[in-house]
């Protein structure tokens, strides 16, 4: 029989399905497996990989060190590509395969998620994304973004602004923000700071993903603000750096979330950007013990999960960060119940009980509660000197009434009208 | 209203409409001399980005060289996906040649990503950052270079389809039996057409590159790109050239004063909006040629 | 020896007009009938709420598309938009306390008015305009959905879909919402299945084949065009409604965008144009390649210890998705459905071979 192209399709196809559904076995005990399907290729492609690199890492300088109480962390990492159908497979076959967390890193994907992780009690960390109510840990109580959510940063941001003015009273704060969801959420924070500290607020909204922004920056260079946030992710942030450079606008009285990072400066232009401000969660660099620890013990081991020089990024020390909240929490567990069946409600119960954890200096102090899930909401402003992000102010935190009472508002009606 | 705003603003979208002329001006290109619509030009675009960030980062090439060589790669690029895969759907319908198109922009946004990395690639072509003042008006330097590369390119292309391998092209595009028939060699020209129009969608990449970065996102250009070729007609040069300007001009005036008053993102709507009036109102667009059905 | 064909003699009209004339055919469409009314039970909870579950309702969805497509011709690549509509309309409804029977069936009717709204466009042009400006109506339809925010549901722009009754049975877990997708879908395909045997789907195959010649026969292009995308879209609201309560139950704007779109036509295409079969078989290929592609490279790179950047590891699926779509518009452009026919025709006739036509 000839071989033709419709053999060839179906040896293909063979091929393929026999490999699929494999998973590595893993056959220890004393192990906590966490689930990490993220988004590698499609929307969040800018932060995933030094994210994943940096939680690697941690957990493998953990783990080589006899683990956190003496538990062994598997991270499962995966790709879901921000496809609900892929990140639901993944989330389900994780937890057949005895997840206890899981971290999507995709705001779409955690709130299709929610209500499973609720219904499953499995730890669902959103780091910095998800639902920005999730911090009321009584509403959501296996939701947990463990990190300033964005009403947060925006509460900060203005008051490191308020600090520097002294008095923000008629001056003109502008927001260049993404009109997406994401880029339209941290508006109500600033409407009701505006209304308490009598500065004019006005919003210039791009489309997505925001790769072209040329309409946008000659009104806010017109509208002659005092303040500049701009809120976008990716190539967002680069255009909308490059655009407030070609406009002339001064540097030093420009801010960001905090998703901007070494390789956007880079683009942009080093030097170009200097006096830039960031919103930061996390020590960046490698100055902190833990990021050196990490140098000496896995990068100099030859165990390093990406490109050394990634080492130290913005986004590789959020990663280190969310994985040492995480095994501070299993440590916590094994305190509460060192023999106790890993499970979702374990771990809960064990990062529930985190008292201002602080990774060694690496993070203001986190305090988890059964009310809190953000984690206390503190942060602290940093500012890009042509090299490095610089620190300009201590690790604190601000206007926390008003982002709980946003963070109320929404959770009371997922409350009523959820399961 | 404010008149130097306005001035600034059309100013600014009729560059950045022109050099989203270029991407269109390949999609016209292939479809002009093959009848297919190319849903994969954004992410050629962003290939030839990528190409040559490699060629200037990785390989240490200077520009001056960088920028020829891929041009000249992604020409061969072109070429290849003609051979290769267009060459087999010849006289299938319409929609499976989108979707042959859509696969291949799939294929390429998982083979760039995933040879050079994911975090945003900086080009520089040396364009000085500092503003350029007309009066009030800002001209943002890097736009200003990169609309008249465009427009200078896009005026080359309708200059070369007046030359003697124009005219083959065109004859190609007319007919293609005829052609056949008078001993022009059909599947060269096509091949040729797909060669200029990856290398339009390189000098594309490229000048947006510069102003954004080469990331996966340059393959988003092909929105704009499709308003613009509708709106001028799927087989007109010259119409891209009109078309881009329009496009650019109310997309930059969308933004500057009907924002305000909706509360945001119309640029987005405003080319889809040009798509729907166009094809309800001149469904050929501006200077298209009517293609009459013969039973 | 297989598919039996001799003695198969019909005695009225009606038995000729059977669906599966063949005994063999027939036993094998009750084997699987009797295998996904008995999944609950039968296979591991993973496969059945991230593998058939979603299978079914993305079939139903390309079914509904291939009606559009393969069965009247004209190209949508707004389907996501037209499930977007439905889905929406469904949820504020039971959100309200409309009962999900008639918030179901209202959402049906939202998508099917707005689509025929769409469908005004292919009274005026064809195939590839056509396709760009449904494209446009998908992107406009975006954006009124995440603009609005009595739509959308404001800034957090994320509804959860409350719990829902149908015909009294709760709506709730795994295996009530996998049989509530299970019927849709089977009503779906059962309708599909019919219709070409209608003078609709008749009037429709005319207008497909060339609308002029069908209007100088008599067939109103107009009425039909219309009515295509009618029946099209609510079919398709339908199963947005269906796809939202029972799979996602939760329902954002972002869950609806151009990528949906081109899934469900590239489901439509790689599985045949106007075959029902052919859209079981597009689905499941588009919905679990990327899984499996990415479940087989990460075994695979595990085993052979590879040193691949993380990077490029995470495109490999994708790099051999688009690949896998492109090789088979390329080698096969009539389908999965044709690949199935082939095999079929195959074993029709075996071991005679030469008997085959």
């Amino acid at each position: 029989m000839k071989l033709d192209r419709r053999d060839f399709l179906a040896g293909t196809a063979a091929m393929t399905l026999s490999a699929a559904g494999t998973a590595p076995a893993f056959a220890q005990d004393k192990v906590v497996k966490i689930g990490m399907p993220m988004d590698f290729t499609r929307v969040y492609t800018f932060v995933t990989a030094e994210y994943a690199q940096g939680h690697r890492d941690y957990l493998t300088l953990i783990n080589d060190s006899g683990g956190a109480g003496g538990y062994k962390i598997l991270a499962d990492i995966t790709d879901h590509g921000n496809d609900i159908p892929r990140a639901i497979e993944a989330y389900e076959r994780m937890k057949r395969e005895g997840a206890v967390l899981i971290d999507p890193l995709s705001t779409p994907v955690a709130r299709a998620l929610v209500p499973r992780a609720l219904e499953d009690k499995i730890n669902m960390v959103t780091t910095l994304s998800g639902r920005s109510d999730a911090a009321d840990g009584e509403v959501f109580p296996y939701v947990m973004p463990l990190s300033p959510n964005y009403w947060t940063q925006a509460g900060i941001l203005i008051d490191y602004f308020r600090q520097v003015d002294k008095d923000l009273k008629g001056k003109k704060i502008v927001l260049v923000h993404i009109d997406t969801p994401f880029g339209k959420e941290p508006i109500p924070i600033y409407q009701a700071l505006s209304e308490k500290l009598g500065y004019s607020f006005q919003t210039f909204p791009y489309a997505p993903p925001g790769n072209d922004q040329a309409a946008i920056w000659p009104q806010v260079r017109r509208a002659q603000p005092d303040w500049v946030i701009f809120w976008g992710a990716g190539v967002g942030q680069t255009t909308a750096l490059s655009e407030a450079v070609r406009n002339g606008l001064k540097m030093d009285r420009i801010s960001s979330s905090v998703w901007l990072s070494e390789s956007d400066m880079e683009v942009v232009g080093k030097d170009a950007c200097k006096g830039v401000i960031k919103f930061e969660a996390a020590a960046g660099g490698r100055d902190p013990k833990v990021i050196q620890a990490i140098v000496k013990d896995v990068i100099g081991k030859g165990k390093g999960a990406g490109p050394e020089a990634k080492v130290g990024t913005s986004y590789y020390n959020i990663g280190v960060m969310m994985a040492a909240i995480v095994a501070e929490g299993v440590r916590k567990a094994a305190e509460k119940a060192p023999n106790g069946p890993v499970t979702g409600p374990w771990l809960n119960a064990g990062i529930q009980s985190i008292e201002n954890f602080t990774a060694d200096g690496m993070l203001p102090g986190i305090t988890v509660t059964a009310k809190d899930h953000q984690g206390g909401g503190r942060g602290r402003v940093a500012r890009w000197d042509g090299a490095k992000f610089v620190p300009q102010t201590d690790w604190f935190a601000a206007n926390q009434d008003l982002v709980w009472a946003e963070i109320k508002k929404y959770s009371e009606e997922f409350k009523k009208t959820g399961k | 209203m404010d008149l130097w705003l306005i001035g600034e603003l059309a100013l600014t979208g009729a560059l950045v409409g022109l050099m989203y002329a270029l991407v269109a001006l390949g999609i016209v290109l292939v479809y002009k001399t093959s009848g297919v619509a190319n849903f994969a030009q954004g992410a050629i675009a962003m290939t030839g980005g990528y190409a040559t960030w490699a060629f200037a980062t990785l390989l240490g090439a200077p520009l001056f060289l960088a920028i020829p060589l891929a041009l000249a790669t992604m020409f061969a690029v072109g070429f290849l996906i003609e051979r290769a895969v267009l060459r087999h759907m010849v006289g299938q319908p319409v929609i499976m040649i989108i979707m042959v198109t859509f696969g291949m922009e799939i294929f390429l946004r998982g083979v760039m990503p995933g040879l050079f990395g994911v975090s945003v690639k900086r080009l520089d072509l040396g364009i000085p950052q500092a503003p350029l003042f007309v009066g009030e008006m800002l001209i943002n330097r890097a736009y200003l270079i990169g609309g008249l590369a465009s427009a200078a390119l896009i005026v080359a292309a309708i200059v070369l389809f007046n030359s003697r391998a124009g005219i083959v092209m065109r004859a190609v595009s007319d007919d293609q039996g005829a052609s056949w028939s008078v001993g022009i060699r059909v599947e060269r020209a096509i091949a040729i057409a797909w060669g200029l129009s990856a290398g339009s969608a390189t000098a594309a990449g490229i000048l947006w590159g510069a102003t954004q970065g080469v990331d996966w996102s340059l393959s988003l250009l092909l929105m704009k790109a499709l308003a613009i070729a509708i709106l001028g007609g799927l087989d007109s040069i010259p119409g891209v050239l009109l078309a881009g300007l329009i496009v650019g001009v109310c997309e930059s005036l969308a933004t500057g004063i009907v924002d305000p008053l909706v509360g945001g993102g119309t640029r987005d709507i405003v080319a889809s909006l040009i798509i729907l009036m166009t094809l309800l109102v001149r469904p050929y667009g501006l200077f298209g040629r009517e293609q009459i059905e013969r039973v | 020896m297989l598919y039996r064909r001799a003695g198969i003699r019909h005695t009225s009209y009606r038995h000729e007009r059977m669906l599966w004339p063949l005994p063999f055919d027939r036993t094998l469409v009750g084997v699987i009938a009797a295998f996904l009314l008995a999944a609950p039970f039968l296979i591991d909870r993973l496969y059945l709420v991230a593998y058939l579950l979603p299978w079914l309702i993305w079939s139903a969805a390309a079914l509904g598309l291939n009606l559009l497509m393969g069965g009247a011709g004209q190209i949508h690549l707004g389907y996501g938009a037209v499930m977007a509509i439905g889905a929406y309309t469904s949820v504020h409804l039971v959100r309200a306390g409309v009962p999900f029977e008639l918030a179901m069936l209202a959402g049906g009717l939202a998508s099917a008015v707005i689509g025929m709204i769409f469908g005004v466009a292919a009274l005026r042009v064809k195939t590839l305009y056509l396709a760009m400006s449904t494209l446009a109506m998908q992107y406009i339809v975006d954006f009124v959905i995440a603009h609005v925010p009595a739509i959308s549901g404001g800034t957090q722009a994320t509804i959860q879909v409350p719990p829902v009754r149908f015909l009294g049975l709760r709506i709730e877990g795994d295996i009530a919402t996998y049989y509530f997708a299970l019927a849709v879908c089977a009503v779906v395909m059962l309708f599909m299945l019919n219709v070409q045997r209608t003078g609709f789907g008749r009037a429709l195959a005319a207008v497909r084949e060339k609308d002029y010649a069908a209007e100088v026969i008599g067939v109103d292009t107009f009425k039909f065009k219309l009515l295509a995308f009618w029946t099209s879209s609510f079919i398709g609201g339908v199963v947005g409604a269906v796809l939202v309560v029972c799979y996602l139950r939760s329902v954002s704007p972002d869950q609806f965008h151009i990528d949906l779109s081109v899934q469900i036509v590239a489901m439509v295409i790689v599985g045949g144009l106007g075959s029902v079969l052919g859209s079981f078989f597009g689905a499941a290929l588009i919905l679990f390649a990327p899984i499996v592609l990415n479940n087989a490279v990460a075994a695979l790179t595990s085993a052979a210890g590879l040193p691949l950047s993380a990077d490029l590891r995470a495109h490999i699926p994708l790099m051999l998705y688009g690949a896998l779509i492109v090789g088979f518009l390329v080698l096969e452009p009539l389908g999965l459905a044709k690949i199935y026919d082939n095999i079929r025709n195959y074993f029709l006739v075996w071991p005679f071979r030469y008997a085959r036509r």
